[in-house]
């Protein structure tokens, strides 16, 4: 993967004077510490990024898939609805590969069938910066196969010692980049970039204890496992682990009228299949009215469902889910667990 | 694997959110809870739909719903909406007068295909609101030529809540065995008192040459495919349709889906042979 051709090398400087150079076109965001916690937010300056570090407890997807977002205006009184479709030139520095792939992931979602829009517009305005990371002990993404990202960012940076080596993803990437002074790696500096993966490979704590392949039909195969009903009684049904996953797309659509209950607007708002009227209709009837249904909807979204459509797993192994939860169910540990059933037959 | 996204393409596409203004033509009161809407949409394309598919209907300030099409395909230029009053969009739809505005996206969904069903016998099982979709499926068959013997098993909670009773007479007419049956008699009720399973074993169907359609509330899915299975009408013979949350209609939102389907776009009509591997489909 790492085609040397393809690596520059950009000092800490240049990559600071790239920042400045950024923030006088696009709106750019990156990973910061608020409270000691590593979050997205936006930075006025190449000194509020903190980089490299461990995984932010939100994902990005709020930058795509905005929490709330209007997608029309309507005027009650003329009976005039007006589409709203946003976007702002932004830049997202820090997402890690895992994010990268989710990214990837929810691209191809909105743009399946009809397409979405609102999303694509903004994606179509995204200039992504993905970097390095370390692990902690919630993260498994060896195991799904997105511990590195092939594509799906602009430009990508690995730390070294004396700088960043930057893989160029996209033409936009390597129009940006030359903004800055980077230059070929030495070999000496391709080298550290290869004990750095080796050494953040093996020092995963998690692991799935079955090839990716296999996942989907190990879930095909669970339905009827002790194990739902066993996270069911402790899951509060809090909706967490749908808010932080990278992939975890549902929506709502809610109308909101103004004080004059003429003007208004109809948006979208971010839904979770673990809440309890996730799929309860009209009427009354609730087609997952257990926690224990709802949990294994969501799993099977990550490791079956979506990969039957898509024929990728939605779960990148960011473990924000894990680490999110209350009750501390773990994703790791529930497929893990699935996957011993299989193994005993049981 | 990833799929790049410029900027020009994506700047040029129209807002899939965007309803399609209605006028409401005429409204009629079926029962206490539902009423008849025939709605006029000022783009002729809303009409270009199957039996079986559904449209997302809205009103500003009250947000949107999947409900189904009623009227027959190829009607003209309005389209009728049955809307039963559960909510409050339903309630506030409910608040239209003739001249009033509704504003509508669609149609959506995998229909019914008409075409299949020629030269076969169909039967149509439908339970409460589930005639309203039906409704829309026997308006394309009845009194058209190619179609088999048709019949019709309609169950309703009491006789106060049975649809397009006055209609049913017509569809007789045309040559449909219409039975009706309901939960509960009232005075004066001298049809069948049960549920729609019990008329079943009393049909002769012809299991080599019958369609069989399944619309209606969750609970009656399983029994009924049950006593069609005892009269050897195959599985692949079956077609449902089943009712989900909706909020987008293009396989967005993740609402309606049942296993690894959605069935805003794969459905809302099956076959029971493809929901075999969707155990939730009846929950």
């Amino acid at each position: 993967m790492k085609k040397r051709a393809n690596l520059r090398f950009l000092s800490e400087g240049a990559f600071k004077g790239l920042v400045k150079v950024l923030i006088k076109t696009f709106a750019v965001y990156g990973t910061t510490l608020r409270d000691g916690f590593p979050i997205y937010s936006r930075v006025s300056g190449p000194d509020e990024l903190v980089l490299s570090m461990r995984p932010t407890a939100l994902s990005a997807k709020e930058f795509l898939f905005p929490q709330r977002e209007v997608l029309l205006r309507f005027d009650r009184e003329a009976g005039t609805h007006e589409p709203v479709i946003e976007a702002e030139d932004q830049v997202i520095i820090g997402l890690h590969p895992c994010d990268i792939h989710a990214i990837s992931l929810m691209d191809r979602v909105f743009a399946n069938g009809i397409p979405d829009a609102n999303y694509l517009k903004r994606r179509g305005h995204t200039v992504i910066i993905g970097t390095e990371c370390l692990p902690d002990d919630y993260c498994f993404c060896p195991s799904v196969g997105t511990m590195t990202a092939e594509d799906g960012f602009d430009i990508f940076l690995h730390k070294i010692k004396a700088g960043y080596l930057a893989r160029i993803g996209t033409e936009r990437g390597k129009r940006l980049l030359a903004k800055a002074l980077t230059r070929l790696p030495t070999d000496k500096e391709t080298a550290e970039l290869e004990g750095f993966l080796k050494k953040k490979e093996a020092s995963f704590k998690v692991r799935l204890d079955a090839p990716k392949e296999d996942l989907p039909l190990i879930y095909a195969k669970s339905d009827q496992s002790g194990v739902w009903d066993k996270i069911g009684a402790i899951c509060y049904g809090c909706g967490s682990c749908n808010n932080v996953c990278p992939t975890c797309y549902c929506f709502d659509v809610v109308d909101t009228v103004k004080a004059d209950l003429i003007h208004g607007e109809r948006a979208r708002v971010w839904d979770g299949c673990t809440l309890e009227d996730f799929a309860k209709v009209a009427g009354g009837h609730n087609f997952r009215k257990t926690r224990a249904e709802r949990l294994r909807h969501r799993f099977n979204r990550k490791f079956r469902y979506l990969s039957d459509v898509f024929n990728a797993l939605f779960c990148v192994g960011c473990g924000r889910c894990s680490r999110t939860c209350l009750v501390k169910i773990n994703i790791a540990e529930v497929t893990n667990e699935l996957i011993r059933e299989q193994k005993s037959g049981k | 694997m990833s799929l790049s996204v410029s900027k020009k393409a994506a700047n040029n596409i129209l807002s899939p959110y965007l309803p399609v203004e209605c006028r409401i033509e005429r409204v009629v009161r079926l029962t206490e809870k539902e009423r008849l809407f025939s709605v006029a949409p000022a783009d002729a394309r809303l009409l270009g739909y199957a039996p079986g598919q559904f449209y997302m209907v809205g009103l500003p300030g009250y947000g949107e719903g999947p409900i189904s099409i009623t009227s027959g395909p190829g009607e003209g230029g309005e389209f009728e909406l049955c809307i039963r009053a559960v909510g409050s969009l339903t309630d506030a739809v409910h608040r239209l007068t003739k001249g009033e505005r509704l504003w509508v996206r669609g149609p959506f969904g995998r229909g019914f295909s008409v075409e299949e069903m020629k030269g076969r016998d169909i039967v149509f099982i439908a339970g409460g609101i589930g005639i309203v979709p039906m409704r829309s499926l026997i308006k394309a068959v009845a009194g058209k030529p190619g179609f088999g013997s048709l019949t019709l098993i309609y169950g309703a909670k009491t006789p106060d809540d049975i649809l397009f009773g006055g209609e049913m007479q017509e569809w007789r007419e045309m040559g449909v065995d219409v039975r009706v049956t309901v939960d509960t008699a009232t005075a004066g009720w001298k049809g069948p008192v049960g549920v729609v399973t019990r008329i079943l074993p009393g049909l002769d169907i012809d299991p080599t040459n019958t369609v069989a359609v399944i619309i209606g509330p969750p609970v009656m899915y399983k029994f009924v495919v049950i006593g069609l299975r005892e009269k050897k009408v195959a599985d692949s013979s079956i077609l449902v349709s089943l009712e989900r949350r909706m909020k987008c209609g293009f396989g967005k939102c993740g609402h309606c889906q049942i296993n690894s389907v959605y069935v805003c776009q794969c459905g809302p009509v099956f076959r029971l042979t493809e929901l075999s591997s969707l155990p939730e489909a009846f929950g």
